[in-house]
């Protein structure tokens, strides 16, 4: 009886692990130097069609991103303990990534070449849950949104203040670029909150 | 022999309840921009309507003074999953087929690049 007790509650016992990946790895020693005169096409070659672009004042920015998400969740329901309504879970969130920036004039020479990477921590939480986890205590969705290309043609299409925040919009093309998971309660997106 | 028996029973139902799982899911403009299709496109005499009449309507039109560019995206996203209850496992992966084409104010190719992953 004990047996089946434990094993119970090992049945009631989950670990989930999410793995996303986005786009492909980017390399930091072939980032090329802007001291010198890097023609587009040069840069086109060796990194292929930029996955974000907008045109700027100067001429263009252009972005390439790489990423690697990790989102682990753990539960087990309380019912050892008497408490069978009751469910624990524990959720972390990882995020791994790189991202290059280069900027051209209007000659179409590069001006600026920049890497970054990060590995860290994007969050996470726990809960008491009744029965199960109904409320997700770990949650990627706003960095896995897709590329704003997707979304170009049906801009005006989207709600009031979105189409009223064209002119400023990231998705355009027109107005600046954005990286993922960029907060939209300021800056450029605080006009299409509803 | 009773309880040897439930037992052989329980660890049946949980081996039923084990499964795995896998999709795709492509969204864009559909690829059509492989090599037979480039070669025809030639930098300084290649005009955007040709390019407009090989692939079609892109994903993004990008505009900077008299210039344009043309951003032609597919993304293709595959999953699998592991479901064993106990421990459960997704893998998502997501690759982004794409071409892009710069022409200057007389509507002329100036630099065009393309990228296919091989998976595609």
């Amino acid at each position: 009886m004990r047996v089946a007790a434990l094993l119970l509650a090992a049945l009631l016992t989950g670990c989930t692990q999410w793995y996303y990946e986005l786009g492909e790895q980017l390399d930091e020693s072939r980032l090329p130097s802007a001291s010198t005169e890097v023609p587009l096409q040069a840069v086109l070659d060796q990194f292929g069609p930029p996955l974000r672009i907008t045109a700027t004042n100067s001429g263009y920015a252009m972005a390439w991103e790489h990423w690697w998400i990790r989102e682990q969740s753990v539960g087990f329901n309380l019912g050892a303990l008497g408490a069978d309504f009751l469910s624990v879970d524990y959720g972390e969130l990882h995020l791994r990534g790189a991202y290059v920036l280069m900027t051209f004039d209007r000659d179409h020479l590069l001006t600026s070449a920049n890497y970054s990477e990060w590995n860290s921590r994007g969050g996470g939480g726990q809960s008491i849950q009744p029965f199960a986890e109904i409320v997700d205590v770990v949650d990627s969705d706003d960095i896995r949104v897709e590329l704003p290309q997707h979304e170009w043609g049906g801009d005006l299409l989207a709600p009031i203040t979105k189409t009223i925040n064209r002119q400023s919009s990231t998705t355009t093309g027109q107005s600046g670029l954005e990286q993922r998971a960029t907060p939209v309660d300021i800056g450029q997106r605080s006009l299409e909150l509803d | 022999m009773m309880r040897l028996t439930r037992f052989a029973a329980l660890l049946l139902s949980i081996a039923l309840l084990q499964a795995c799982a896998q999709y795709d899911n492509k969204r864009g403009v559909e690829v059509n921009w492989q090599d037979t299709v480039m070669s025809g496109l030639q930098t300084g005499k290649s005009t955007r309507k040709e390019v407009m009449d090989l692939l079609g309507p892109p994903s993004q039109v990008i505009s900077m003074d008299g210039e344009s560019a043309l951003y032609y995206l597919f993304a293709n996203s595959r999953g699998e999953g592991l479901i064993l209850g106990v421990y459960n496992r997704w893998n998502i992966d997501t690759r982004y087929d794409r071409a892009i084409f710069f022409f200057d104010d007389d509507e002329v190719l100036t630099e065009f690049s393309t990228h296919i992953n091989d998976e595609s």
